[in-house]
């Protein structure tokens, strides 16, 4: 439990204060109105907070007890965050934001990486700062840079919401090919819509 | 890619006012300390007397020459003159009471004969080994320290015979011979040079020798002290001179020139050293605190290079070697411009008389990498503190 949720009522099926267990390769939508801790569950679960009672373990292993290098090496290849606020670099182009979150892995060229943003048809701001961008191309940025490592799991924090729904459905096309190409699991949190999204098991706050 | 996220944005007038410090602070540092060393250093090795050793006689009055006053020192005054915080050591100069002459017993050189007066001074105020300092009845030679005029007086005599003049070390090839004796008896001693000075007008010969001359040879009279020795400590000659004016003492003027400029230039540039000190100090701060103000401004960028998979270290990496090359490039700047400096000064030292050993000294360089290495360490610390605050 998140200590500044403690003192919030929270329903009967929250997982909050339960034992929750999240399945290797499994899809889980995490529900939840606003205020409940969608933004502070993925906080959790990537080590960026640490304020909160009970334990989480990973992969068997008290989180707690990761170093900064631990954590760092978790965030190269095995958790991959698509950041509610997007966590972009305004002063950088799109493919200087790509460019450095590939250069970790190198598992992308330059080339496959405009083919990505060419299927969520932002092929032509590849040069453009991101920062002089709309929300919604910002957020099919940060869609295709947190697609850019190998992952376990893929956590993302409310990804379509400035998409319509045919930007979010090209969005969900190539998430879903990714994480069938990696055999990985994902949490996606949403206000309540899942745009169409297959999952295999919901989880409330 | 980094660097152009990292340090592309940055207000750099601080840095350029701290680079700026920190150059002319490393400038005199180094400049400052070489010059210390050197000005230290000045005089030594080509007299066998210590840098702050002088020798003193009271002025000669027309009171003294009317026997109305002493030009030799009681023991008493040499006690007082010991008590000074400023005197290292003070020594009577004893001198022969006995005729002594000497000349040359060499086949290469020609005959040369003169009456000479022959003094004493402490082993601890020379700068030569003990084991050539020393003399003993049936030793081979007597060794002694020639004032460097005798020399010049010898080559005048040889370049008027038309020989060849000799040099320092020739000279110390020559073998010479002391005459000592009274009216009842006489001896020769073999004699060697081993030094040279410019101190002292007399010959100076180790205390053994002198008083086997004395017992031997004495004409009887009291000894009196009409010279003393007199080792000031560094930098405070100033005060030597002063000590000297109040009690009517003198010594040669040469001597005294050099003491007050190694005094007042050596103060000057140990107070240029401290001031430099101040200012790598406070100009490495400045450095060290755009270092903190650059990370803190760069905040979002380095927890978002942390959140998307950025290793801390990497990122620490980034900022110390920034920073470590400003640095870098600060102290090469400084080092030639110490080098242009030098050049300067030592031209301006030796307009002025002042032949100042112009290498380079080791410990002036040793200064340049202590600051480097200390601000090396401290940019590493800051720039871990302020990543992993980011963590």
């Amino acid at each position: 439990m998140p200590v500044p949720l403690a003192s919030i009522q929270h329903g009967v099926d929250s997982i909050w204060g339960k034992y929750t267990e999240l399945k290797a390769g499994k899809h889980i939508l995490l529900n939840a109105s606003s205020g409940k801790g969608k933004s502070t569950f993925t906080m959790l679960v990537i080590g960026l907070r640490a304020d909160y009672e009970g334990l989480i373990t990973f992969n068997g292993q008290d989180i707690k007890e990761f170093s900064p290098f631990d954590w760092t090496k978790i965030r190269q290849d095995k958790i991959s965050v698509i950041y509610q606020d997007l966590q972009l670099f305004p002063s950088l182009s799109v493919a200087e934001n790509l460019i450095l979150k590939n250069d970790l892995t190198n598992l992308y060229s330059e080339k496959e990486m405009l083919q990505m943003l060419e299927k969520l048809e932002i092929e032509d701001k590849w040069n453009q700062k991101c920062g002089l961008l709309s929300m919604g191309q910002q957020q099919r940025v940060a869609i295709v840079r947190g697609l850019l490592q190998p992952f376990e799991w893929l956590i993302m924090d409310e990804p379509f919401s400035h998409l319509d729904i045919d930007n979010a459905k090209r969005c969900i096309e190539m998430i879903d090919s990714r994480c069938k190409e990696l055999n990985a699991g994902f949490v996606l949190t949403t206000l309540g819509d899942n745009h169409g999204y297959q999952y295999d098991q919901e989880l409330k706050l | 890619m980094l660097d152009k996220l990292l340090f592309k944005n940055q207000d750099k007038k601080q840095l350029i006012i701290a680079v700026i410090g920190a150059f002319m602070g490393i400038t005199f540092l180094i400049t400052s300390i070489h010059y210390i060393i050197k000005v230290n250093e000045f005089g030594k090795g080509t007299d066998v007397f210590g840098p702050n050793t002088i020798i003193v006689q009271k002025k000669v009055t027309n009171a003294n020459s009317l026997n109305l006053s002493k030009t030799d020192f009681s023991a008493q005054e040499l006690v007082k003159i010991k008590k000074e915080p400023f005197i290292v050591e003070v020594q009577p100069v004893i001198s022969n009471n006995f005729d002594v002459s000497f000349e040359t017993s060499d086949p290469l050189v020609p005959y040369f004969r003169t009456d000479v007066f022959i003094q004493t001074v402490d082993q601890r105020f020379l700068d030569v080994k003990t084991d050539q300092w020393h003399w003993s009845e049936g030793d081979e030679f007597v060794p002694m320290i020639m004032p460097r005029e005798f020399l010049v007086m010898l080559n005048t005599f040889m370049s008027a015979s038309g020989i060849p003049q000799i040099s320092d070390d020739l000279a110390k090839q020559v073998k010479f011979k002391f005459k000592i004796w009274n009216g009842t008896g006489m001896e020769r001693v073999n004699a060697r040079i081993i030094g040279f000075t410019n101190e002292v007008s007399s010959l100076l010969v180790p205390a053994s020798f002198m008083k086997f001359g004395n017992d031997k040879y004495s004409d009887g009279t009291d000894q009196k002290i009409t010279q003393i020795i007199i080792s000031g400590k560094e930098s405070e000659f100033g005060l030597v001179e002063d000590l000297l004016n109040k009690r009517g003492l003198e010594s040669k003027n040469a001597q005294m020139i050099v003491g007050r400029l190694k005094s007042v230039v050596g103060t000057l540039f140990v107070v240029v050293l401290g001031i430099s000190i101040i200012t790598v100090l406070a100009s490495g701060l400045v450095l060290l605190q755009y270092m903190q103000l650059l990370m803190s401004k760069n905040a979002y960028e380095v927890r978002t290079l942390l959140r998307i998979g950025y290793s801390p270290k990497v990122i620490i990496r980034r900022f110390f070697v920034y920073f470590v090359k400003i640095f870098g490039i600060v102290s090469v700047l400084a080092l030639v411009v110490f080098f242009i400096f030098k050049y300067f000064l030592d031209e301006m030292f030796a307009s002025g008389g002042l032949y100042i050993d112009t290498k380079l000294t080791y410990i002036s360089l040793i200064s340049l990498l202590i600051a480097y290495i200390l601000f090396s360490l401290a940019s590493f610390n800051t720039a871990k503190r302020e990543i992993f605050k980011q963590f």
